[in-house]
């Protein structure tokens, strides 16, 4: 690997010891994480388009940004906003809300430190998927959230990260929710530069007892690369809700990890993607079942149009230790083109044994009895296959509870699904 | 109304309908009766427009209208409705937005306005009584999770909401309860009217106490074979169908 011994010059430049301690570990291992490239990339060839396309390794100076709020205003449905552009979180474009503490990894004071020093780099992927470790190497500055215990935050924070000047951009954060405090998050990446461009993001999440958490995420992308990974760590009592969903792109890689570290943790993970040109979707996800009586539930659909690809693959394990998990998992896809295709495959790894584990995935074609009842009635055969195509939809969208952000998504959802009209 | 001349239609190139006849008139319940795979449920296919047939030969005209070129959708526009033998079950459809599209489309095709949210909810009020179907049902996916009884029951509602000029109901008694059918039955004696036509396919007589037909056809291997009224059904209901042999 070329990149090895540029990347060890980046890490000697790094000043904070204990960034320093950490990034040499991921460089000691790189060996083996780009190893598993192969088996976990298998149907995503991102690296070999982003490794020719672009210099992975060059550095975003913080800039003054360009842009007004007002370009990205049509973006944010929330009253509060955190906007990053080109990596770089940016204060003074965002609308930070009273009750969370917000800031740049490098400026936060001494005693706001301890919570996050720990946390930097210790449950993500950095060691497992080369995009992570890539990540946590080259990123220039981290935003971190903080929510102190027993807030709940009613409304929804957006989070905007804006591709405005570079081509290659890597994001990073870490949310930090303290005991009993309840958030939702509404991420979303956007792209003001016109060229290809990549971008990385490594999310961080630790959930103290009983906190709650929903967690939603868009990427508006049409010819970009775009690797995400969020990456989350549940303590007992803890619940999460994620919402993933992808509309296009080159090539788009969803990670999400979970691990539920404690007794009776709740997560829920849905997915939804809709997918037409040649752009490629790949969601991975892993849940991590280690103590008793924990529930996840995924349930991933998507409709794949045009030359179109999409990739599932959903890991489950369950501990030893952790029994009475109930750990359920299932993908949808319905084909639209005999262009398009879909690979999924479900994972599960067990060793308690009281558990209660199901997963099923299902690659389809539209129901044809289906169209001819909504046709026999006087409906066009368009309409017929939208109405259809929404109700396929309807499932992952009704799980959302958020009335604002439900009827977000069934918009994007709908401007989408109108492109599948002349298939 | 309707007049079937010298039908022929295959699937798959499986020869199913070879020489149907049948003419329909105004006002007029025709039943249509005859052993399993004698193409029944074809013929209803067939008339309602489904693809999966292929026509090889003859005309279904409807009211001046040959409908050969058209679509399932323009058929239904034009005033054909197919109660089906085995309703599809739609999952994150309901049955009210899936009935507010059609009737809508169906109004827009003859240029006429969209049904208003208030006019609609009317209209589907005073259906709904005819067919005994309760609004919770309705507001749930088509179909999903109905007994078989609520599923024909909706096939009549449907019908009812959209108001066609021709009904074919496909074996709509096939595993009804008497209380069932008697609810189905009355739903489509209301709806009868002397503008309107009814074709009913069906296995059992027991319907046709309840919908009573002015002309009763036997169709075997893909004719029709004998016409009668409605003391044929009675005739066939005792001695079975073996009595008739196709070409006489």
């Amino acid at each position: 690997m070329n990149i090895t011994k540029d990347l060890k010059k980046l890490v000697s430049k790094e000043e904070d010891i204990n960034l320093k301690n950490k990034k040499t570990d991921i460089l000691d291992s790189l060996d083996l994480t780009y190893s598993l490239q192969k088996e976990e990339y298998k149907y995503t060839p991102l690296l070999k388009n982003v490794e020719k396309k672009f210099d992975l390794l060059k550095e975003n100076k913080d800039q003054i940004s360009q842009k007004s709020y007002e370009e990205v205003a049509k973006f944010v449905n929330s009253k509060f906003y955190l906007i990053s552009v080109d990596g770089y979180f940016k204060s003074e474009l965002s609308n930070i809300p009273p009750k969370v503490k917000i800031k740049k990894y490098s400026e936060l004071e001494r005693e706001e430190k301890d919570t996050f020093e720990n946390m930097y780099q210790k449950h993500d992927d950095s060691k497992s998927d080369f995009f992570s470790s890539l990540n946590s190497i080259i990123h220039e500055d981290c935003l971190t959230i903080s929510v102190d215990s027993n807030t709940v935050l009613k409304e929804h924070i957006t989070i905007i990260n804006i591709n405005e000047n570079y081509d290659v951009n890597n994001y990073r954060k870490m949310i930090f929710c303290d005991k009993g405090s309840e958030i939702s998050i509404f991420e979303r990446f956007i792209n003001l530069k016109s060229d290809e461009n990549f971008s990385s993001s490594v999310t961080e999440i630790y959930q103290a007892e009983n906190s709650k958490l929903n967690y939603y995420s868009t990427q508006d992308f049409k010819e970009n690369y775009h690797y995400n990974s969020i990456n989350v760590f549940q303590k007992r009592d803890s619940v999460s809700n994620f919402f993933t969903v992808s509309f296009s792109g080159s090539i788009v890689r969803n990670n999400l990890n979970i691990c539920l570290h404690d007794k009776s943790c709740y997560t829920n993970m849905y997915g939804f993607y809709a997918m037409s040109d040649k752009s490629l979707i790949d969601n991975h996800t892993s849940v991590d079942h280690v103590d008793e009586n924990s529930l996840s539930n995924e349930h991933y659909k998507g409709i794949m149009g045009g030359r179109s690809n999409g990739v599932f693959n959903g890991k489950i394990f369950v501990r030893k230790k952790a029994q009475k998990t109930n750990a359920f998992q299932s993908n949808n896809n319905i084909i639209l083109s005999d262009k398009s295709k879909v690979n999924t495959k479900p994972q599960l790894e067990i060793w308690a044994d009281d558990v209660k584990c199901s997963h099923g995935c299902t690659v389809g074609q539209m129901d044809d009895d289906a169209i001819f009842y909504l046709m026999s009635r006087g409906i066009s055969r368009k309409d017929s296959i939208s109405l259809l195509l929404s109700a396929f939809s309807s499932e992952i969208i009704e799980k959302i509870t958020d009335e604002k952000m439900k009827s977000l998504f069934t918009e994007l959802i709908k401007k989408q699904l109108e492109k599948f009209n002349d298939e | 109304m309707l007049k079937i001349k010298n039908l022929h239609a295959s699937v798959e190139d499986t020869k199913i309908l070879k020489g149907l006849n049948l003419e329909v008139k105004s006002g007029e319940v025709h039943a249509i009766m005859g052993p399993n795979g004698s193409g029944k449920s074809t013929l209803a296919s067939v008339i309602a427009g489904r693809e999966d047939y292929d026509v090889t030969d003859g005309e279904i005209n409807f009211q001046g209208t040959d409908l050969g070129e058209l679509g399932p959708e323009e058929r239904a526009r034009e005033g054909i409705f197919l109660a089906f033998q085995y309703p599809v079950e739609i999952p994150g459809v309901s049955t009210t937005n899936f009935m507010k599209t059609a009737v809508n489309q169906i109004r827009e095709s003859k240029g006429e306005k969209p049904l208003d949210a208030v006019a609609f909810l009317k209209l589907m009020k005073e259906k709904m009584k005819l067919v005994n179907i309760r609004q919770d049902l309705l507001s749930r996916s088509i179909n999903d999770g109905f007994s078989g009884g609520e599923k024909k029951r909706n096939e009549i509602f449907q019908m009812a909401m959209l108001n066609p000029k021709l009904s074919i109901l496909d074996e709509t008694d096939s595993g009804l309860d008497i209380d069932a059918l008697k609810i189905v039955s009355n739903g489509v004696n209301a709806l009868k009217s002397k503008e309107n036509a009814t074709v009913v396919v069906t296995h059992y007589q027991r319907l046709l106490d309840y919908i009573v037909p002015d002309f009763v056809h036997v169709l075997m291997d893909g004719k029709i074979v004998k016409s009668g009224d409605k003391n044929l059904a009675l005739e066939l209901e005792e001695k079975g169908y073996d009595w008739i042999k196709p070409g006489n």
